[in-house]
């Protein structure tokens, strides 16, 4: 298990070099000059190239991306031209009222979706069991922002039982801060839930064929130890993937939902940033949003190792 | 009223005493009729099934793939499950029929005072549970210990079920352990809460006949020794010979004879019986005897009968077989067949095929002409791996060690050995579907890897595979002409008119229709799908077939069939083929020359009659005895029971020496056995001196006689 985890960060630390290369200069390509923008219309080409200097951007594009690297080595994610400010703290912030938003919502689907997939695959052909797959079609065949918009007028304009948009931070008591949170959460939920429920119902229905939950029934245990224990604990295994990537998925949604309810996250930092073409806080967000899928994805590859233990042995022996 | 047992007359005069006071049955099943149904229609699965077992008697239920025995198993225990249902029918235990109680006080009787063990061990064990949770399970559910109390009971049983160290055994997962280990584990399951009956439903299957051979052992010895009743589910007649005192025989979902084994089995009446006898594979039988085998398929019901259910296949059938059902005739010992024509037929043999229309089987071929496959040296290793990462690097698991042998033109070489024994990983290197990682096979007189990968397809032509499966090596949604046109087309055949017709005469060549090749493999049997993909692998008239298990997955009246098929095949064709398998009895059949393998390496080789009849090497010898056989092959040979431990391919000394009853100590661990060679090619790597294995070797009696063949 250590060798793999080592081994897996080893590639980890590579996707990262990988990837920071491409932010770089995917966002060194985007149109417009940094140094001309910051100067304004109508600055004098002295001062742009002033600008430039002082930015280091005179340099070549290699030694650029080392200082750049450099300082994010040393946790220093550089300075927001526009805000004027360093962007970690921004960032972090930013990054907290997201993961708060994507771990709610991942743990809903978690536990909703899963338990919808049992019971449909307990009630196989029965009611419940239509009615989940029912929904799940529902769920899969209608755009998530039509959910969103859906819940909003609903909710918001027409109940006026939550508020449609911003945020409280939890200084503000509990209620108000939560409360901001219902809705886009929901949007999210809804987005993913069906594929869960979906796939946890098909590798239950499976996993209830099997030999060992025949014999487990032969060994005459009652229906929910067969269910739970033996027929759960094998059948998440593909969940857990899947909701990892979900995890990834959700991060990338955050983007939509954020606008749609003016979440102050990093979907609208992200946007922010781009419409103000501030390069700096560009390539700090998607670093920092790539790496959070990364290790979400690598968060899944361990727990899945976890909960199977061909894996975890299969490692322990290598 | 087919139901009621008729009266009938005694095949010998039975002297009747005063009948012994029969103790009550503890399991009594009476007029059982269990059907499927889907949106098809009904099938029936049994149809007015009864048969009791007595307290301490172990009952055998035998029949082929669908005559409906698992399901009879799986009746009694409350688990038919994909729309089986039973209709009708009493299964009395202990005198409570269960049918009537709720499913709560079933699912209460399982596990307790009815236990089970299924087929396949690996898969009846829960991947994410360790061994010793689940063998608790029970104890907790039914007899509420608490955990802890579990726990040193389940020590104690798996001690009681033979393994040697239970505490790592309880604290493994499933996939650590062997699968002997893992039949071990279940039957300690299965014993935990002390049950009177035991479902085994065909326990040992799965395992290699070495590790069967002791798990029968202790199967018989725990029922002797806590008085168990066990309803024994085989489609294996050695087996059920074995352990079993009485035998009820399946066809079609109907109970065709009931009686005492050895008699049942030495003697059988009705006619099924006496052709699941037949087909048997024997060891004691010469090679190239032709293997009596049951024509057709089994019956599928979906009502009552209107005839007797087998006399589509029966060789003695008249025309009141056809019209009238058969009712269960029961004779003064009180032993049932469900033919009328049992007495009548009582001394006479299932007959023996054509042995007037089959040419004498030509000898094989002179050595003198070069070898069609050498293997020289053929040593594959398995997931090695040099990674730049240090804690990646492998050095991999040895499949194959150092094997060199031929198979010469039109000869057919055996490959015995058992899981592990590296016998399929040989034969893929014959095909150049594996590369060697040292050592060189040729192919008629060239190197395979090369020419293949220089993109020789004519090797590829000459040299054919056909698979256990049958079902998973032909696409379902192909039909059989379309699988058997597509090797036609990449050997460059261009007239699909030309292609159609040799579709067709290979079909008629492996004895189908060819009307066959508009059908889909769903449609055909288990044997008719091997039928094709045999069809299919001459299809591009090869020289050369490796047979991968091809007829372990078949009923013996199958096998038997199949066997023959080959058999003729060769004949006429003159085709070589390397036939692997794990079954000894089969390869004795089939094979001029034999090659013992075990953990990768060649134990002992050579022509079939002196490898096999009598053995000489310590795992011939071993694997032999472990070969359940039938009361009339002669009397039992002394067992030899091997330990449950994994071959060590690779090492220095003997692969067989973690598990070799005769090892001499030390030297067998350390330095490679040297080899023994006769002049006819006998060849025996093993330490102890050849006079003494030559010793030993009789003690086979009833084998020895058939060395000179
Ligand atoms: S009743 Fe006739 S067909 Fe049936 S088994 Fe007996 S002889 Fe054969
Ligand atoms: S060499 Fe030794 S261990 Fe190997 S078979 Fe012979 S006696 Fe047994």
């Amino acid at each position: 298990m250590l060798a793999y985890t080592l081994t897996r960060l080893v590639y980890l630390a590579l996707v990262l070099a990988v990837m920071s290369v491409l932010i770089f200069l995917v966002t060194q390509a985007m149109p417009g000059d940094v140094a001309s923008m910051i100067a304004g219309q109508f600055a004098s080409k002295e001062v742009v190239d002033a600008i430039a200097v002082k930015l280091g951007l005179d340099q070549p594009l290699v030694v650029q991306y080392g200082q750049w690297a450099a300082g994010i080595l040393r946790g220093d994610l550089g300075r927001s031209l526009v805000l004027e400010q360093p962007i970690a703290p921004i960032l972090m912030e930013a990054l907290a009222r997201s993961l708060v938003l994507a771990v709610v919502a991942l743990a809903v689907v978690a536990v909703v979706g899963i338990g919808l997939g049992v019971l449909a695959a307990v009630q196989r052909g029965k009611l419940t069991d239509q009615l989940v797959s029912g929904i799940s079609y529902l769920g899969i065949a209608v755009p998530d922002f039509f959910w969103a918009i859906v819940l909003v007028l609903i909710f918001g304009s027409y109940m006026k039982l939550l508020p449609t948009g911003g945020y409280a931070p939890i200084a503000d008591g509990f209620l108000p801060w939560a409360s901001h949170l219902v809705l886009p959460v929901i949007t999210l939920v809804l987005m993913l839930l069906a594929r869960i429920a979906r796939l946890t119902r098909s590798s239950m229905i499976d996993v209830l064929q099997t030999n060992y939950v025949k014999f487990a029934r032969a060994k005459g245990m009652p229906e929910s130890v067969v269910i739970l224990r033996h027929a759960l604990k094998n059948a998440l295994l593909p969940t857990i993937t899947v909701l990892a990537i979900d995890f990834g998925l959700i991060l990338g949604g955050v983007v939509v939902i954020e606008t749609i309810f003016s979440y102050p996250g990093m979907g609208r930092l992200l946007l922010f940033a781009i419409q103000r073409h501030d390069l700096p806080l560009i390539q700090a967000t998607i670093l920092v949003v790539s790496a959070a899928y990364c290790l979400a994805n690598l968060t899944a590859d361990l727990l899945y190792a976890y909960v199977n233990p061909k894996i975890r042995h299969g490692m322990k022996a290598a | 009223m087919m139901t009621a047992p008729q009266a009938r007359p005694a095949v010998a005069p039975v002297t009747v005493t005063a009948p012994a006071p029969e103790p009550a049955p503890l399991l009594d099943v009476r007029g059982l009729t269990i059907s499927y149904g889907n949106a098809r229609g009904t099938l029936r699965a049994a149809s007015d099934v009864g048969f009791a077992i007595r307290p301490g008697e172990v009952m055998g239920l035998v029949g082929e793939s669908g005559s409906g025995k698992s399901t009879i198993a799986m009746a009694i225990l409350d688990l038919l499950g994909g729309g089986g249902r039973v209709d009708s029918g009493e299964i009395l235990f202990d005198g409570v029929d269960l049918r009537r109680l709720p499913a709560a006080e079933r699912r209460a009787l399982r596990g307790d005072r009815i236990a089970a063990v299924f087929q396949d061990p690996f898969t009846s064990l829960n991947p994410a549970l360790t061994v010793g949770r689940q063998i608790a399970e029970p104890l907790i559910q039914h007899k509420s210990l608490s955990p802890r109390q579990a726990a040193a009971r389940v020590l104690d049983l798996l001690a009681e079920v033979g393994i040697r160290d239970p505490r790592r055994v309880t604290a493994a997962y499933p996939h650590e352990l062997s699968g002997g280990m893992q039949q071990r584990a279940l039957i300690a399951t299965a014993l935990g809460c002390e049950p009177k009956l035991l479902i085994l439903d065909e326990p040992t299957t799965a395992l290699d006949v070495t590790v069967e051979a002791r798990i029968i052992d202790l199967l018989a010895k725990l029922c002797d020794s806590h008085g168990l009743s066990a309803l024994f589910v085989s489609h294996n007649l050695g087996i059920v010979n074995r352990i079993c005192q009485t035998v009820t025989v399946l066809y079609g979902g109907l109970v065709v004879e009931t009686g005492p084994t050895g008699r049942v089995l030495s003697r059988p009446a009705h006619p099924y019986s006496k052709g699941l006898v037949a087909a048997l594979p024997r060891i004691t039988a010469g090679r190239r005897h032709r293997l009596p085998s049951i024509p057709g398929t089994v019956a599928k019901l979906s009502g009552p009968p209107a005839a007797c259910v087998f006399a589509p296949r029966c060789p003695f059938a008249e025309e009141t077989c056809r019209s009238q059902p058969q009712a269960m005739l029961t004779d003064a010992a009180g032993d049932g067949v469900r033919c009328w024509k049992a007495d009548a037929l009582a001394g006479t043999p299932w007959p023996d095929e054509e042995s007037a229309a089959r040419k004498p089987a030509p000898q094989a071929p002179a050595q003198p002409t070069a070898p069609l496959v050498e293997v020289d040296h053929l040593r594959k290793v398995y997931g090695a791996n040099r990674s730049i990462l240090p804690w990646l690097r492998r050095a991999g698991t040895v499949a194959v060690e150092d094997v060199s042998f031929t198979v010469g033109r039109g000869e057919v070489v055996g490959v015995v050995g058992e899981s592990g024994s590296g016998k399929s990983t040989i034969g893929r290197a014959l095909l150049a579907l594996t590369e060697p990682s040292a050592g060189t096979v040729l192919f008629d007189g060239t190197d395979l890897t090369r020419q293949v990968k220089q993109g020789d397809q004519d090797l590829r032509r000459r040299a054919q595979l056909v698979f256990q499966n049958s079902a998973a090596s032909l696409n379902p949604r192909k039909t059989v002409g379309d699988a058997m046109d597509r090797p036609l087309v990449l050997a460059g055949r261009a007239d699909a008119e030309e292609r159609r017709k040799t579709v067709a005469g290979l079909l008629t060549r492996v004895g189908l229709p060819s009307a066959y090749a508009d059908r889909y493999p769903h449609e055909l049997s288990g044997g008719e799908r091997q039928r094709v993909n045999i069809a299919r692998a001459l299809a591009t008239d090869p020289d050369f077939v490796v047979c991968d298990e091809a007829v372990s997955a078949l009923d013996v009246s199958v096998q038997a069939n199949i066997l023959n098929l080959l058999a003729e095949l060769r004949d006429e064709m003159g085709l070589s083929y390397l036939f692997i398998t794990h079954d000894i009895a089969v390869v004795s059949h089939i094979a001029d020359r034999v090659l013992v393998v075990y953990g990768g390496t060649i134990c002992e080789e050579g022509p079939t009659g002196r490898v096999l009849r009598p053995p000489y090497h310590p795992y011939t010898e071993a694997l032999l005895s472990a070969v359940p056989r039938l009361a009339e092959d002669g009397q039992e040979a002394p067992r030899i029971l091997l330990e449950d431990a994994a071959p060590t391919p690779g090492g220095q000394g003997c692969a067989f020496a973690a598990r070799c009853p005769r090892k001499l100590g030390a030297i067998c661990d350390e330095q490679a056995p040297p080899v023994h060679r006769a002049d006819d090619g006998h060849r025996i790597a093993c330490h102890i001196p050849l006079a003494t294995l030559a010793e030993r070797a009789a003690v086979f009696p009833e084998l020895v006689g058939d060395a000179a063949h």
